[in-house]
C-alpha cells in the first residue's frame, strides 16, 4: 500500500506548480462572475463615469431595491424558474431511467430496437420549424408551463450515459436474487436498483436541472402572451435582447430607437438579474457533488 | 433485422414530422388560393353577413406587434376595455401578441414558417420578416382588391405617396401587401449639435446652426479643436467632439439616399440627390458608393480629421461603435453627432441628455420606400377573417379612440385628459403599458401629450407632408438576381467600407484596393442590374 502510494507521489516542485495553474485557471473562472457582482452593486453613475470597474467610484444597492421593489415579474419568473427546474427534473430524471433501465436488461427483447429508435433522434433531428409545429398544433404546447417542461423531457444523451452506468454498476445477479426472493418488476426497480444507482441518477438529475434552469428559448419560441409564465433566464435574456437589438437597429430605427433605448434597464440591473439568476443553482451544485464525484469513479475501478 | 425495424420506425417519424412541416409551411403557398382568391369574389356574397354581425359569435383576430412593453395584466385590461368598443363597430375581437425588441425577430419567423393562428403581423423593411420578401414568398395577403371595400377611410387617410411606397412585387403581382403605418415617414439627416457646449467654446450658437454646418470648412475644425482643447483643458483626455454613425455621416455629407433593396447590412450603392429639392431630378443614375470623387473626398478628410484625433478608436471599430455613439450621447460627451432626423426628437434628446441639443439639417426631407416602408401591418395569408382583419386595420387607423386605446391605454388608467385636448401619462400605469408608438398605424390621430403641446401633430404633419419624393420614387432593387455578386461584395464591403467611412484607414492607401476587390467581386453587374431595373421602374 504504503509502496504503492510512493510510485504516484510527484515531487514538490511539480505539485507546486500544477497547483498553481489549477488555481489560475480557477481564479479565471471566478473573475468574471465577481466581476458581474461588482458591477451589481456599482452606482450607476460611477459606471457612467468609468465604466465598468472593480472599484466604482460609488457604491449602492439602488438596483436591488428597484428590481426587488419595481419589477414584481420578476418574484414570479424566480418562482417559475425554480418549479419548472423542480418538477421538470424530477420527470425528465425518472423518464430518462425508466427508459435506460429497460434498454440495460439483457432479457428485454426489444432491446436494440429502443436503444437505435432514441439513438437515432440524436444524429437525425426534425428541425425547429416542424418541432415548433408539433408543439404547437398538435400537442398544444402554447403559453402554459407544459411547454416549457414537455420538450426537455427526454434527452438520448442522458438515456445512454444511464443505460451505460446501469452496466456498469448493477450486477444482473443482483436482479435475479431479488426475482428469486419474491420481488416484482416495481419493487426490482425502485428498492433495488435506483439506490445502488444513485450516482449516476444525480448525475442526470444535475445535467437536467441545469438544462431547465438555463433555458430561455422555449420560453421564446412558446410564451408569447402569457408572459407571466417566463422563467427568469428569459426575462433576462429579453432585457439583453432589447439592448442589443436597438443597437444594432438604430440605423433603421432613427430617433425612435433612442427614445426606446432610454426605456432600456440600466447596466447595473441586467448584472443584478445575472447575479438572481446564479446564487440558486450554484447553491445546488455541493448537493450534488458528492455523487457525481463518486458517479465518476465507481465505473473505473469495475473488473 | 431489429435495427432495421428502428430506423424504418424513426424513418416514419421523420416523415410525419416532415409531413407535417411541409403541410404548415404550405400555407403561405396554397392556402394563399383561398386568401386572395374569395377575396376577389366573395365580397358580394359576404357583404350581407358583414353587415349583420350580431348574431355570429365575435371573431377573434390577432395581431402581433414589435417593440412593446406591455405587462400581460395592463394588456387584459386595456383590450377588455377595447373589444367591447370592437365588438360593437365591427362585431371582431382583438388578441395582441405583444412582442418586444429582443424577441420578435426569431419568434416571428417561426411562427410564420410554422403557419401560426395570428392574422396581422407587424411587418418593415428591417425587420426579420421583412415585407417584400416575405410578400414575395406568399405570406402576406394582397390587399388591392380588398382595400375598396373593407378599407375605403383608410385608403383615403393615407397619402397616395405612401401607399406608392408599400408597392411590392409580391406572390400575387405587384400590388400592396401590407398597410403602412402613418408615421415619421421621411428620412433627414441632421448634425446632431452640443449647443451647451459651443456655447461654453464661445460661439453664437444660433447663428452657427442657422448657418448650417460644412464638413469641409475650416471653421469646422476649428471648433472641433477648440472642443477637444476646452475638455483637455478640464482634464477629460479621451474626450472625442465628433461622434457619428459612419455609414450615416457619409450620406449625411455627400447627400446620398439609401437605395432600398441595396445589401443588407452592407451599402454599397449611393444615389445623389439634391440638397434642398430632393424631388429634382439632377441627371442621378445609381452608383458605386465608393467609386465617386464626392466620396474619395469625404474618406480623406475623414481620414485627417482621424488623424487629429477629433474621432474616437471606439468609433472606428465595427463592434464598439454604435454602443459608443449612444454611450456618448446620452452623456452628452460630444460637439457634433449624426442623427437620423425624427420630427421634434431634439426636444426629447434635450431632456434626455441635460444639454441644450439642436439639430442642424444637412439637406431636406425626403421620402422613398425605406422611410415609407418604416412600419406596417401586413395580414397573414393564413389568416380566415382577412376581411376582418382589414376591417380592424381601417378603424385602427382612422378611429382616434381605437388608436389612442391601443397605443397610450385607458384613460384614467394611463393616462389623464387635460382640458386643452392633451394627455398626461400616469407614468406608473404607464410604464407597464408602452407599446412601440410608431409601429402601430397612424399615430397622427393620437392627442398630443402635454410636453409635445397642442399644435404637436399639427406641425408634425406639415413636416412630413412637406417630405419630397426621391426622382426614383418608391422604386425597390430587387439584389436576387445578382445574389452571387452581392455574397462576394458583401464580404470585400465588411473588410474595408467600415474603416474607410470612420476614418480609421488612408484613402490613398486603401480605397484604390478596395475598389479594385469591388470589381473584382462583380460591383459593376451589380450596380448595372440596379440601374436597369430603376429604369424599367421608371419607365424609361
Amino acid at each position: 500500500m504504503q509502496k504503492n502510494h510512493r510510485l504516484n507521489q510527484i515531487s514538490a516542485g511539480t505539485e507546486a506548480l500544477f497547483h498553481v495553474i489549477v488555481g489560475l485557471f480557477s481564479v479565471c473562472c471566478i473573475i468574471p462572475f465577481l466581476f458581474v457582482i461588482v458591477i451589481s452593486f456599482s452606482a450607476e453613475s460611477s459606471i457612467r463615469e468609468i465604466g465598468y470597474s472593480f472599484l466604482p467610484n460609488a457604491w449602492s444597492t439602488a438596483t436591488y431595491s428597484y428590481a426587488v421593489q419595481r419589477l414584481p415579474q420578476i418574484w414570479r419568473s424566480y418562482f417559475n424558474s425554480i418549479f419548472i427546474t423542480v418538477v421538470g427534473t424530477f420527470l425528465s430524471t425518472l423518464m430518462c431511467a425508466l427508459y435506460s433501465y429497460a434498454l440495460f436488461r439483457p432479457d428485454f427483447k426489444f432491446r436494440g430496437f429502443f436503444t437505435f429508435f432514441s439513438f437515432f433522434t440524436m444524429i437525425f433531428g426534425g428541425g425547429l420549424v416542424p418541432t415548433y409545429v408539433i408543439c404547437t398544433q398538435v400537442l398544444g404546447l402554447t403559453e402554459n408551463y407544459a411547454a416549457l417542461i414537455v420538450p426537455l423531457l427526454v434527452s438520448p444523451f442522458n438515456i445512454i450515459i444511464m443505460r451505460t452506468f446501469f452496466k456498469s454498476s448493477v450486477p444482473l445477479e443482483l436482479i435475479e436474487a431479488a426475482t428469486i426472493d419474491g420481488s416484482g418488476e416495481y419493487a426490482t426497480f425502485f428498492r433495488v436498483v435506483l439506490p445502488i444507482a444513485k450516482p449516476g441518477l444525480a448525475t442526470i438529475a444535475l445535467l437536467n436541472a441545469l438544462a431547465y434552469w438555463n433555458d430561455w428559448y422555449l420560453s421564446l419560441l412558446y410564451i408569447k402572451q402569457n408572459k407571466v409564465l417566463q422563467p427568469l433566464q428569459a426575462l433576462l435574456m429579453e432585457l439583453q435582447n432589447n439592448v442589443e437589438y436597438l443597437n444594432r437597429m438604430s440605423a433603421a430605427l432613427g430617433s425612435s430607437a433612442i427614445q426606446e433605448a432610454m426605456r432600456a434597464p440600466t447596466q447595473t440591473l441586467r448584472m443584478v438579474l445575472v447575479v438572481l439568476i446564479v446564487v440558486p443553482i450554484a447553491c445546488a451544485y455541493p448537493f450534488f457533488q458528492r455523487y457525481i464525484v463518486a458517479g465518476l469513479t465507481i465505473g473505473s475501478v469495475k473488473g | 433485422m431489429k435495427k432495421i425495424l428502428a430506423l424504418l420506425l424513426a424513418l416514419v417519424m421523420v416523415a410525419a414530422l416532415a409531413a407535417c412541416g411541409g403541410q404548415t409551411a404550405a400555407p403561405a403557398t396554397s392556402a394563399d388560393k383561398p386568401a386572395s382568391a374569395p377575396a376577389a369574389e366573395a365580397p358580394a356574397a359576404e357583404a350581407p353577413a358583414a353587415e349583420a354581425p350580431a348574431a355570429d359569435e365575435p371573431v377573434t383576430l390577432k395581431i402581433w406587434f414589435h417593440g412593446s412593453n406591455v405587462a400581460p395584466d395592463a394588456s387584459k385590461k386595456v383590450l377588455d376595455e377595447l373589444n367591447v368598443y370592437l365588438q360593437d363597430k365591427i362585431g371582431a375581437k382583438l388578441d395582441v401578441i405583444w412582442g418586444t425588441w429582443g424577441d420578435f425577430d426569431q419568434a416571428v419567423v417561426t411562427a410564420l414558417a410554422g403557419g401560426d393562428n395570428v392574422d396581422m403581423y407587424f411587418t418593415c423593411n428591417w425587420s426579420a420578416d421583412e415585407y417584400n420578401r416575405y410578400a414575395r414568398d406568399g405570406y402576406w395577403v394582397k390587399l388591392d382588391d380588398l382595400l375598396p371595400q373593407y378599407g375605403a377611410d383608410l385608403l383615403s387617410t393615407i397619402p397616395e405617396g405612401i401607399w406608392e411606397c408599400a408597392k411590392t412585387n409580391g406572390y400575387d403581382g405587384i400590388g400592396i401587401y401590407a398597410v403602412p403605418a402613418l408615421k415619421d415617414t421621411a428620412t433627414q439627416n441632421c448634425w446632431d449639435v452640443n449647443g451647451t457646449l459651443l456655447a461654453e467654446l464661445g460661439y453664437d450658437v444660433d447663428a452657427v446652426c442657422a448657418a448650417g454646418l460644412d464638413y469641409y470648412s475650416d471653421e469646422f475644425e476649428e471648433m472641433l479643436q477648440k472642443a477637444k482643447d476646452y475638455k483637455a483643458a478640464q482634464g477629460e483626455n479621451d474626450f472625442y467632439p465628433l461622434v457619428m454613425e459612419p455609414m450615416v455621416l457619409e450620406r449625411l455629407v455627400n447627400v446620398t439616399s439609401i437605395v432600398t433593396g441595396d445589401l443588407p447590412g452592407a451599402s454599397v450603392l449611393s444615389f445623389y440627390y439634391d440638397k434642398d429639392h430632393p424631388s429634382k431630378d439632377i441627371g442621378s443614375e445609381i452608383v458605386n458608393k465608393f467609386a465617386t470623387p464626392e466620396f474619395e473626398k469625404y474618406a480623406a478628410r475623414t481620414y485627417e480629421l482621424a488623424q487629429k484625433g477629433f474621432i474616437s478608436p471606439s468609433t472606428m471599430n465595427v463592434g464598439t461603435s454604435n454602443d459608443y455613439l449612444s454611450a456618448c450621447q446620452q452623456s452628452a460627451s460630444y460637439l457634433f453627432g449624426t442623427q437620423s432626423y425624427a420630427y421634434g426628437c431634439e426636444i426629447d434628446f434635450s431632456n434626455a441628455r441635460g444639454i441644450d441639443v439642436r439639430m442642424v439639417p444637412a439637406d431636406a426631407p425626403y421620402m422613398d420606400s425605406t422611410s415609407g416602408q418604416g412600419a406596417m401591418v401586413a395580414i397573414s395569408a393564413v389568416s380566415k377573417n382577412p376581411e376582418k382583419a382589414l376591417e380592424f386595420l381601417n378603424l385602427l387607423n382612422t378611429d382616434p379612440y381605437v388608436m389612442t386605446t391601443l397605443n397610450y391605454g385607458l384613460e384614467g388608467f394611463t393616462f389623464e385628459k387635460n382640458d386643452d385636448g392633451t394627455i398626461t401619462f400616469i407614468q406608473e400605469n404607464r410604464a407597464t403599458y408602452s407599446p412601440w408608438r410608431n409601429g402601430m398605424g397612424n399615430i397622427r390621430i393620437l392627442p398630443p401629450t402635454a410636453d409635445e403641446g397642442v399644435e404637436y401633430w399639427k406641425d408634425f404633419s406639415a413636416y412630413y407632408d412637406s417630405a419630397e419624393a426621391l426622382p426614383y420614387g418608391s422604386f425597390i432593387f430587387d439584389n436576387s438576381v445578382v445574389e452571387t455578386e452581392g455574397a462576394a461584395i458583401a464580404n470585400v464591403f465588411a473588410e474595408y467600407a467600415f474603416g474607410l467611412c470612420s476614418g480609421a484607414l488612408n484613402p490613398a492607401e486603401k480605397l484604390p484596393e478596395f475598389l479594385d476587390k469591388l470589381a473584382a467581386a462583380g460591383m459593376d453587374d451589380f450596380v448595372a442590374e440596379a440601374n436597369n431595373q430603376m429604369n424599367a421602374y421608371l419607365g424609361k
